[in-house]
C-alpha cells in the first residue's frame, strides 16, 4: 500500500491517472475520433473452449497502445491466466465485470490497472447487465439452482437456466432465478431485467428438441420473473435503447428460419424489423446491426456483409464496408466509429479493427475471438 | 507334405514374411514363384512382438518410438491416443488388423490405446502403403498404414496359453488369458480374455501447485476367439471381437472456479465385429483371397450435469454399424511378373438420439489394381486404386429436411521400386497420391452439412536407404536413412459458425513437409550376452501453405515438432533382460500461430523395464516347456512433467509389474 502511494505521489505529478499498467506497451493506433471522455476500450477474446486462452486486451487512448494479453500481464499470481471462454465483458463504475463461461467464475478487475478484485463463483456464466447495486448474470447451469446449498434437481436432462443476482460491493451472490433454457443476452431498463433464452442445447436433446423463443422478464425489486414474451426461435442479444424499446437478435434455426432482429415496445408488442443479424451494438437509441444474407451458405465462399441501424422500430440502411471474414464482435462508439473484431479462422489470433465513416482506418492483432468490448 | 507341416510352413513364411524376405524365399516350395514372397514395399518400422524381451501395454505404446510417428496421447490408461504419420492426420493413417481395416466413419479415428498387444504378432508401419499379394483394395488406399497381424495359435499339437497379470500404479490392475486349441482336422483355435481396470489419479502441476488427475478411471474387458483352418493350398480363419469399456473424461486443465470439477463426463462403449478371410491358390499362378468384416459400435456419452453445473447436458447414443466384403485376386503372368486386383465393397451407417441427426449411411466401393515385377535385386510395383463413396443423408433446407445423397471419388495412382544394388544395400522409393473420404462428423457435424467437401488429399514421394551389416550369430548393423516431401491439400477444416456449436467444414488447408526419418541400431552378441541400441531421429518441417494472405502462412502446423528422436537400449543376459528408452520431442506450438502464447516446451521422457524369465520344472519333452516371466515396467523415471496435447497432463513416474506364464 506504502508502495502504491508513493508511486502514486510521484506518477501524479505527470498523469493524473496514475495506474500500475502504464507501462505496457503494444501496437500504435489512431485514436482521433474516439469520444474524449473514453480512457480505454477494452476487447475480451473468448479463446477456444477447453484452451484456457481467453484474453483481455485494452486500448490506451492516452497514447494509442493496443495492448494484448493485459490480465496475464498485471495478475501474473493468477498463474491459469483469466480462464475459458470470456463471453461478456462491462463496465460498472471503475470495475470490468467478465463472464468467464468455461471457468465459472464472474472475474472482476480494477479497470484503471486490469488487477483482481474478485473472482465469483457462477456456473457457466454468459453474459451480464447491472442495475440499482446489483449486477445480473444469465447462466445455463440449472442443474444446480442453489449450487452449494442444495441439490435438489428437478430435470438436469434438460435443464432450465438461471440468472443469478450478486452485490456490486459485497461481489457476493445473493439469490437466482430460473428463466427458460440456456438464457443468453440480459438488458435491464426500468426496474425490469429482459432475457433471452435460446434453448441452443435444448433443440439437441429429447424429447423435444426444440429451441426456446422466449425473453424472460424479471421484476429486479422481487426478483422473481413476471412475464414471458415469445420473439423467435434461438434468442441471442438484448439491448435496451433507454426510451422503452428493446431489441432482441436472435440466431434462427439455421435452415429455415433466419437470423434477426425483433422489438419489444413498451407495451410488449412484439415487432420483425429485419432478417440477417450476426453482430449487433448499442449505441444511445441505435441499434448498429451486421449480418449477411448468405448465413446458410455453409460452402466457406465469402460472404457480403451488410448494416443497418435500428431506431425507434425502424430498419434504416448505414454505410460500414465490412472487410472482415468473420466480423465476431461489434463495438459502437458513437457517431460513425465502430470498433469490429474478426475471429479470422477462429483458432489462431484474430484482429480488431476501427471503422471510421463506413471504411476501415487500423487494423490490430488481438487474442483469439475478439467478440466483446467495453469503454471506461 | 501333411497338414501339419503345411500349416507350420505357412505360419512360418507370414511370421518371416516381414522380418526376412530372403528367408521366406528359401522356406517356400518349390512352386512358389519368386513375384509371390519377394516384397517391392517393406515396412519402414517393423516389430515383431513374441520376440521382445517386454511386451508393452498397448499399440499405441509400440508406435511411439518408431520413427516418424507422433502418438497424440490425451493422457493416463483410458485417454485416447491416436497417430499422425510424417504429418498425415490420424484420418489418413490406415489401421488394419490381419488385413481388414479397423474403421470409424464417425470421425476417422482409432484409438490405439484400446488396442491390447497382446495375441498381436507383428506391428509394422508402411509410409504410403503395403504392397503384398492378396491385399484387400483398402490396404491399397490410406496415406499411411499401421498393419496388425495376430499371432497365431502357438501348439498346432494339443493345447496352450498363458495367463498374465499385471498392475501397478493408477490402481491399474490388468489380468488377461490366452487359450489355444488344436481341434484336430485341419483346425486350431484361439481364445482370449483380457480385464483392466484403473483408476487413473496421477498427481500434477498446474502451475505452482499440484493437482490429481480426477474422474480418468476405466473399466475394459475384451474377448476374442479365433478359429484357423487350413485347406489343400488354402487357408481361412474366422476372428470374433468384443470390447466393451466404461470410462470417464477428465477434460482439459483449465481455470476453473474452486468447486467445480473439471469434468464428470462419462463414456461407455461396445465395440463388436466379427471377421475372417479365405486365401486360396487355385493353381500355381492363379490365388484368390476372400475378406469380410461385419461390426457394431455403441457409444453412450454422457456429461453428467447433475455431478458438474459446469456440464452442457448431453446424454447421447450413437450406434454405427459397417458391413464389408472383398474379394482380391493375383495372377503370376510369367515370373516375375504378376498382376493383382481387389475389390471392395463397404456399407456404413451410423445413428443418434442427438436432435435434427441427419442419419448418414455410406456406400462404399474401393477397386486396386496393381501390377509388380519383382526380380531378386530390383523390383517395382505400379498400382491404381478407384474410391466412390456414395452418401446418403437428411438435410435441412427452407422447406423442412429431406434425404438427399452425394456421391464422391477419387482415382490413386502410386509407384513403388527397390533397388539392392549391394549386398548391405537397399533403396526403397515411392511416390503416392491418396485421398481420404470426409467422416460423418466432417459432413454432418451438428447439422451443418457441407455437401461440397471433396475428399482430402495427400501426395507423397519418399525414399529409403537402408544399409545392413549382419552376422547373426555375431552383430548386427542397421541405417535407414529416410527422406520424403508430403503434401496434404483440400485439407478438411473445422471452422465454428455464429454459435459456438455449429461448425461447418471447409476444404481449406495446404500443408507441405519435408521431412527426413533416421535410425540407426547396432547389436552384438556375445555367449550369454545380447547388447543393442538404437538411436532415432526425425526432422519435420510441416508449413501451413493454405492461404497466402493469412498471418499464419508458412508457419508450422499445430503439434508437430520440428526435430524429435530417441534412443533406446536393450541388454540381456542369460533369463534377464533390461530394456531403457528416451524419447525427446522438440519445441511445437498447438496453433499455426507460432507464438509464445502457444508454444509446448521439448521434453524428454525415459522409460525402462526388466525382466527375468523362469522355468517352472525343467521337464526334457519334445513339446513347450512352462515358463514364468516377471517384468517390470517404470514409466516416466524422472516424474518429468509434460504434455503432448496442451491442457491434458501426462503421468509423472509410474510402476506396472507383470507377472506371465506360458504353458
Amino acid at each position: 500500500m506504502l508502495f502504491c502511494a508513493l508511486v502514486s505521489v510521484f506518477a501524479c505529478q505527470k498523469d493524473p491517472i496514475p495506474s500500475k499498467d502504464a507501462d505496457l506497451t503494444g501496437s500504435k493506433v489512431d485514436v482521433s475520433g474516439i469520444p474524449s471522455d473514453i480512457s480505454k476500450i477494452f476487447t475480451l477474446n473468448e479463446g477456444s473452449m477447453g484452451s484456457n486462452n481467453s484474453t483481455l486486451d485494452f486500448l490506451r487512448i492516452s497514447d494509442g497502445n493496443y495492448i494484448t494479453g493485459a490480465f496475464k500481464e498485471m495478475n501474473p499470481a493468477i498463474g491459469a491466466g483469466l480462464g475459458d471462454v470470456g463471453n461478456d465483458i462491462v463496465v460498472i463504475g471503475n470495475e470490468v465485470w467478465m463472464a468467464i463461461n468455461n471457468s465459472g467464475i464472474v472475474e472482476v478487475v480494477s479497470a484503471r490497472d486490469e488487477t483482481e478484485i474478485a473472482a465469483i463463483q457462477v456456473p457457466t456464466p454468459r453474459n451480464i447487465a447491472y442495475d440499482n447495486g446489483y449486477a445480473y448474470v444469465t447462466s445455463w447451469a440449472g442443474a444446480y439452482a442453489n449450487y452449494g446449498a442444495d441439490y435438489s434437481i428437478t430435470d438436469y436432462k434438460n435443464p432450465k437456466g438461471q440468472v443469478y443476482r450478486i452485490n456490486l460491493r459485497t461481489k457476493k451472490v445473493e439469490g437466482s432465478v430460473q428463466v427458460g433454457y440456456q438464457p443468453e443476452g440480459i438488458a435491464c431498463y426500468n426496474g425490469k431485467l429482459y432475457v433471452a433464452n435460446s434453448g441452443g442445447i435444448s433443440s439437441q436433446l429429447p424429447p423435444n428438441y426444440s429451441y426456446d423463443s422466449t425473453v424472460s422478464v424479471i421484476d429486479t425489486k422481487s426478483f422473481k420473473v413476471t412475464g414471458n414474451i415469445t420473439v423467435q426461435v434461438n434468442l441471442k442479444g438484448v439491448f435496451s435503447d433507454g426510451k422503452g424499446n428493446i431489441y432482441v437478435t436472435t440466431l434462427g434455426n439455421y435452415y429455415n428460419v433466419n437470423s434477426g432482429v425483433y422489438m419489444i415496445d413498451a407495451s410488449n408488442n412484439v415487432k420483425h424489423i429485419s432478417d440477417f443479424v450476426s453482430i449487433a451494438a448499442i449505441s444511445g437509441d441505435t441499434l448498429y446491426c451486421v449480418g449477411t444474407e448468405q448465413e446458410l451458405d455453409w460452402s466457406g465462399a465469402p460472404k457480403t456483409w451488410k448494416a443497418f441501424t435500428c431506431k425507434d422500430g425502424s430498419k434504416a440502411s448505414f454505410s460500414l464496408n465490412v472487410s472482415e471474414t468473420t466480423p465476431y464482435g461489434l463495438f459502437a462508439l458513437g457517431g460513425d466509429t465502430f470498433l469490429i473484431g474478426d475471429a479470422g479462422n477462429y483458432f489462431d489470433p484474430g484482429t480488431v479493427s476501427l471503422y471510421r465513416n463506413g471504411n476501415k482506418v487500423w487494423t490490430v492483432t488481438s487474442g483469439v475471438c475478439p467478440g466483446h468490448f467495453a469503454a471506461w | 507334405m501333411s497338414w501339419r507341416r503345411t500349416l507350420a510352413a505357412l505360419a512360418l513364411v507370414s511370421a518371416s514374411w516381414g522380418v526376412n524376405a530372403q528367408e521366406a524365399d528359401t522356406l517356400s516350395a518349390a512352386t512358389v514363384y519368386g513375384v509371390q514372397v519377394r516384397p517391392v514395399v517393406r515396412a519402414a518400422e517393423e516389430v515383431y512382438l513374441p520376440q521382445q524381451p517386454i511386451s508393452p501395454q498397448n499399440v499405441a505404446a509400440v508406435l511411439q518410438h518408431f520413427t516418424g510417428v507422433q502418438v497424440k496421447d490425451y493422457g493416463g490408461v483410458g485417454g485416447l491416443k491416436t497417430v499422425n504419420v510424417r504429418s498425415l492426420g490420424s484420418e489418413h493413417v490406415g489401421i488394419f488388423l490381419d488385413g481388414i481395416q479397423i474403421d470409424n466413419a464417425q470421425n476417422m479415428q482409432v484409438d490405439l490405446g484400446r488396442f491390447s498387444t497382446d495375441g498381436i504378432a507383428m506391428v509394422s508401419l508402411y509410409n504410403g502403403q503395403k504392397s503384398r499379394r492378396l491385399q484387400t483394395a483398402k490396404e491399397y488406399a490410406s496415406g499411411a498404414a499401421v498393419h496388425l497381424r495376430s499371432e497365431r495359435p502357438k501348439h498346432f499339437f494339443g493345447s496352450g496359453g498363458r495367463f498374465r497379470l499385471r498392475g501397478g500404479s493408477f490402481g491399474t490392475v490388468n489380468p488377461s488369458l490366452m487359450w489355444d486349441k488344436d481341434l484336430g482336422r485341419s483346425l486350431t483355435l484361439r481364445t482370449q480374455a483380457e480385464f483392466l481396470t484403473s483408476n487413473g489419479k496421477y498427481k500434477y502441476p498446474f502451475f505452482d501447485t499440484t493437482l490429481v488427475r480426477e474422474n480418468g478411471d476405466i473399466r475394459s474387458l475384451r474377448l476374442e476367439a479365433q478359429l484357423y483352418g487350413s485347406l489343400r493350398r488354402g487357408e481361412w480363419n474366422v476372428h470374433a471381437y468384443a470390447y466393451g469399456s466404461e470410462r470417464g473424461f477428465p477434460g482439459p486443465v483449465i481455470r476453473r472456479a474452486t468447486g467445480f470439477p473439471f469434468s464428470a463426463e462419462r463414456q461407455a462403449d461396445q465395440d463388436l465385429f466379427v471377421q475372417g478371410g479365405w486365401d486360396q491358390n487355385w493353381t500355381d499362378r492363379y490365388s484368390t483371397a476372400v475378406k469380410f468384416k461385419y461390426s457394431y459400435d455403441y457409444t453412450h456419452y454422457d456429461t453428467h450435469p447433475e455431478k458438474n453445473p459446469m456440464a452442457m447436458p448431453y446424454d447421447l447414443h450413437y450406434y454405427q454399424s459397417s458391413g464389408y466384403l472383398s474379394l482380391a485376386q493375383s495372377y503370376v503372368l510369367a515370373d516375375p511378373w504378376s498382376i493383382d486386383l481387389s475389390t471392395d465393397g463397404q456399407f456404413n451407417a451410423l445413428d443418434s438420439d442427438i436432435g435434427q441427426f441427419v442419419t448418414p449411411r455410406r456406400a462404399a466401393f474401393t477397386g486396386a489394381l496393381a501390377t509388380t515385377l519383382a526380380w531378386e535385386r530390383f523390383r517395382a510395383a505400379a498400382h491404381l486404386v478407384y474410391m466412390g463413396a456414395w452418401d446418403f443423408f437428411d438435410t435441412p433446407s427452407a422447406g423442412g429436411w429431406s434425404r438427399e445423397d452425394t456421391y464422391r471419388d477419387a482415382w490413386m495412382p502410386s509407384l513403388s521400386v527397390f533397388w539392392r544394388p549391394l549386398q548391405w544395400m537397399e533403396i526403397d522409393a515411392y511416390a503416392k497420391r491418396s485421398y481420404r473420404l470426409p467422416s460423418f462428423n466432417d459432413l454432418y457435424y451438428s447439422q451443418m452439412g457441407n455437401s461440397s467437401l471433396v475428399p482430402e488429399q495427400a501426395e507423397q514421394f519418399g525414399l529409403d536407404i537402408r544399409f545392413s551389416e549382419r552376422k547373426p550369430a555375431n552383430y548386427h548393423l542397421d541405417i535407414r536413412i529416410s527422406p520424403y516431401f508430403n503434401r496434404v491439400s483440400n485439407k478438411i477444416v473445422a471452422i465454428p459458425t455464429s454459435s459456438q456449436f455449429r461448425w461447418t467444414m471447409l476444404n481449406i488447408g495446404l500443408v507441405d513437409v519435408t521431412g527426413l526419418d533416421t535410425r540407426a541400431e547396432a547389436g552384438i552378441n556375445r555367449g550369454d550376452w545380447f547388447l543393442e541400441g538404437t538411436l532415432r531421429y526425425s526432422l519435420q518441417q510441416a508449413l501451413d501453405h493454405s492461404d497466402s494472405e493469412s498471418r499464419t502462412y508458412g508457419n508450422q502446423i499445430p503439434y508437430i515438432p520440428l526435430h524429435s528422436g530417441g534412443i533406446g537400449f536393450e541388454a540381456r543376459y542369460g533369463y534377464w533382460s533390461l530394456c531403457w528408452d528416451t524419447s525427446v520431442s522438440g519445441g511445437k506450438w498447438s496453433r499455426t500461430a507460432n507464438i509464445d502464447d502457444y508454444y509446448i516446451k521439448p521434453w524428454s521422457i525415459s522409460d525402462a523395464s526388466i525382466s527375468r524369465l523362469c522355468y517352472l520344472y525343467d521337464l526334457d519333452t519334445r513339446g513347450m516347456v512352462p515358463e514364468l516371466t516377471f517384468t517390470l515396467n517404470l514409466g516416466n523415471v524422472f516424474n518429468t512433467p509434460y504434455q503432448i496435447v496442451q491442457g491434458y497432463p501426462m503421468p509423472g513416474f509410474n510402476a506396472l509389474l507383470s507377472v506371465e506364464l506360458n504353458w
